[in-house]
């Protein structure tokens, strides 16, 4: 049986950008602290830190948008066809919502992130104006006519780093790195391995579509979902630039599946993660005892943590925690993306 | 209900008491307004907030510049007057198509990982999943045979697609594929399909959408080995091409990228994307010569160099592979 894993990992140059690096395009979003905002540009090839100085607290009301891309396109002065929202992420301080945004589809399309406020009211966050820092995820200069990409399929904010998913559309490899924050001039960042104990390279190098921070017994981990659905658990403390990491899969979802979106929420004492699903609807899984979970090592279907479908909630592309007993949805309910909180199930 | 006098104003139409759009369309303005007076302009219809962009007051107008070049059509409404300001898009005509789909073979391995379709003009993202289709030879469509993730792996020009197979179906006897199957089964017919509806960047479909049939081959297990590749070396004082044959496919961007000669020059694809061709720059010096191999080179199905796809990495078998490229030498005679 083939045990392992290998490698993705391409080098990483982390390196502050001299003259300020300009977001070309704006895909993952996740807050970190004080209103710190990570952007993730995959055109660009860099993370992106902005200080949004939104930093008012605000408790968790009740929002609605509807046709949020309807009128995204409307604020932008284009069609709905002409743009792509990326990412939605609840500001966890303001509780207003910020959207990372293509205004175009082409390879001119002008990166936008929007805020949305607690009224459903939505702007322009202004980039320019923010104070921000970047790193590069490369230390391979952009030559004129290179085509290699790396696509960044999400971010995450643990521990005082920066989380980064990623998947190239050249090498089947996917990566994912730890990045510490603030940006460090001189901090080499190398892809770390994640080596999964059942699966092979297929699944290894398919992409970290969408992870999670979690604590189990005050050890931080993150959940990572991969395509074709494992649930893989990875130590925190093992994500350093260089390493091999031995991630432990706890969960086959089914297939047929892309998971888009994860959190982690408690609900009358216990733990939970709900998890968008592209075919599967919104799953909520048990958190309990994550830890305890044997590896999964045959190739099984639907093992593992127990879950549940929340039937209630349909069409979700994207997910955030709101506050202690809301998430936020963005939802395609036919054809309309509309935003809404909801009750944690 | 308000009923808004719908007027259509043509360029240089001076109808007082309405919004003006300048000519080249980056700015609309009112004159004379009263003070606090304002105007918004939208685009598109039903409950949608104004256009971002700042207004600015001088010479008895004020002047709205949009953040954003406005080429759909525009409302604007000014004292409860609305004025319609037609598109300035240009009519898109189709132009693009596809120019290749790497491999170029129709003969392809069942553990195939990917496809690359290049297109001669730029393209729109976010609707490729509409566009691709796999078909088996009876015309039915191969049920979500690649990985659809939203964030389409293009290149930076916009103009090389990646399709990925899903890594669930691609066979190799696990779970997944007990069932729903794998999406390639060795002996089988299929037709990769582009659809023509798929947009380029100036918003017009493809000219012509592409159809690629090929027939799967076995899986393809073996690892990739150098050694074994027939370099036919040119000779001194000519510019003839280095001819390197690698006797399988590889993967088209990579060995363009990672296969590099200790001279500057040219190198190119050939023969279904198993032999690599390389124009020097300058006549070639006699004498001895490498080339550089990056050893993460795949083939079509991800074997790499030394290392077959799915071995376990702490095995034996990659610990003759030291470093991150391998030399692979040859001799340049004169004639």
């Amino acid at each position: 049986m083939v045990k392992v894993l290998s490698s993705l990992c391409f080098t990483a140059a982390l390196a502050l950008a001299a003259p300020a690096a300009e977001l070309k395009s704006a895909g993952p979003l996740t807050f970190g602290p004080n209103g710190t905002l990570f952007a993730g540009d995959s055109a660009g090839g860099r993370i992106f830190a902005f200080e949004t100085k939104d930093t008012k607290p605000a408790k968790g009301v009740t929002v609605e948008i509807k046709g949020v891309n309807t009128k995204i396109a409307a604020l932008l002065g284009t069609t709905g066809d002409q743009i792509l929202i990326a990412d939605m992420a609840v500001n966890p301080i303001s509780k207003n919502i910020y959207f990372s945004v293509a205004r175009g589809r082409g390879p001119e399309a002008v990166p936008v992130i929007l805020k949305a406020d607690t009224a459903g009211n939505l702007s322009e966050f202004a980039l320019a104006a923010a104070k921000q820092s970047s790193v590069s995820l490369s230390d391979v200069p952009a030559e004129g006519g290179r085509q290699r990409m790396e696509a960044i399929t999400d971010l995450g904010f643990v521990d005082g780093n920066v989380v980064v998913a990623g998947l190239s559309n050249e090498d089947f490899a996917s990566s994912l790195r730890s990045i510490p924050y603030p940006f460090q001039a001189a901090t080499k960042g190398a892809g770390i391995e994640i080596f999964h104990g059942a699966h092979g390279r297929f699944e290894t190098n398919a992409p970290v579509r969408t992870f999670v921070p979690y604590t189990i017994k005050d050890k931080a981990y993150i959940l990572a979902a991969y395509t074709c659905t494992p649930l893989v658990r990875i130590p925190v403390s093992d994500l350093k630039p260089g390493a091999k990491v031995k991630g432990t899969t706890i969960a086959e979802l089914g297939n047929r599946n892309r998971p888009l979106d994860m959190i982690a929420y408690e609900k009358d004492g216990r733990a939970y993660i709900l998890m968008a699903n592209s075919s599967r609807g919104v799953m909520k899984l048990t958190a309990e005892g994550l830890d305890v979970y044997a590896p999964i090592t045959a190739q099984t279907e639907k093992q593992g943590v127990p879950y549940e479908t929340v039937d209630s909630l349909k069409g979700v592309q994207q997910l955030d925690k709101y506050d202690a007993t809301h998430a936020v949805t963005l939802a395609d309910e036919a054809g309309s993306l509309n935003v809404r909180t909801i009750g944690l199930p | 209900m308000k009923a808004w006098l719908l007027l259509m104003a043509s360029a240089g139409s001076l109808l007082a008491q309405t919004v003006l759009r300048s000519a080249d369309g980056k700015e609309f303005w009112v004159e004379k307004p009263a003070p606090g007076e304002s105007f918004q302009v939208y685009v598109g219809d039903g409950d949608v907030p104004p256009v971002l962009g700042a207004f600015s007051a001088g010479n008895g107008r004020l002047v709205f510049r949009p953040r954003f070049f406005l080429a759909d059509e525009v409302r604007a409404i000014f004292r409860g007057v609305e004025t319609r300001f037609p598109a300035l898009r240009p009519a898109a005509s189709p132009a693009a198509i596809v120019e290749t789909v790497y491999p170029t073979v129709d003969r392809l391995p069942e553990n195939l990982l990917k496809f690359y379709v290049v297109f001669s003009a730029p393209m729109q993202r976010g609707e490729a999943w509409q566009r691709l289709r796999l078909l088996q030879a009876d015309g039915t469509p191969v049920e979500l045979p690649f990985l659809e993730i939203d964030q389409e792996l293009w290149d930076p020009a916009n103009r090389r697609f990646t399709i990925l197979f899903d890594p669930g179906r691609i066979k190799r006897g696990v779970l997944p594929l007990t069932e729903v199957g794998p999406a390639l089964v060795a002996g089988r017919t299929y037709t990769l399909v582009v659809d023509a509806g798929w947009r380029d960047a100036a918003g017009a479909p493809l000219r012509t959408g592409l159809r690629k049939t090929f027939m799967v081959t076995e899986p393809e297990r073996r690892p990739i080995e150098p050694l074994a590749w027939r370099v036919g070396a040119p000779p001194a004082g000519t510019r003839e091409p280095l001819v390197v044959e690698f006797g399988r496919p590889l993967d088209a961007a990579l060995a363009l990228r990672l296969i590099t000669a200790d001279v500057a020059g040219q190198a190119r694809l050939a023969a279904g994307e198993t032999r690599w061709e390389f124009v020097p720059a300058l006549p070639w010096a006699a004498g001895d010569h490498r080339l550089q191999i990056d050893v993460t080179l795949e083939d079509l199905a991800g074997n790499r160099v030394g290392r077959p796809f799915d071995v376990d990495v702490f095995n034996p078998v990659t610990t003759r592979i030291t470093g991150e490229t391998m030399a692979l030498p040859f001799r340049v005679e004169r004639r």
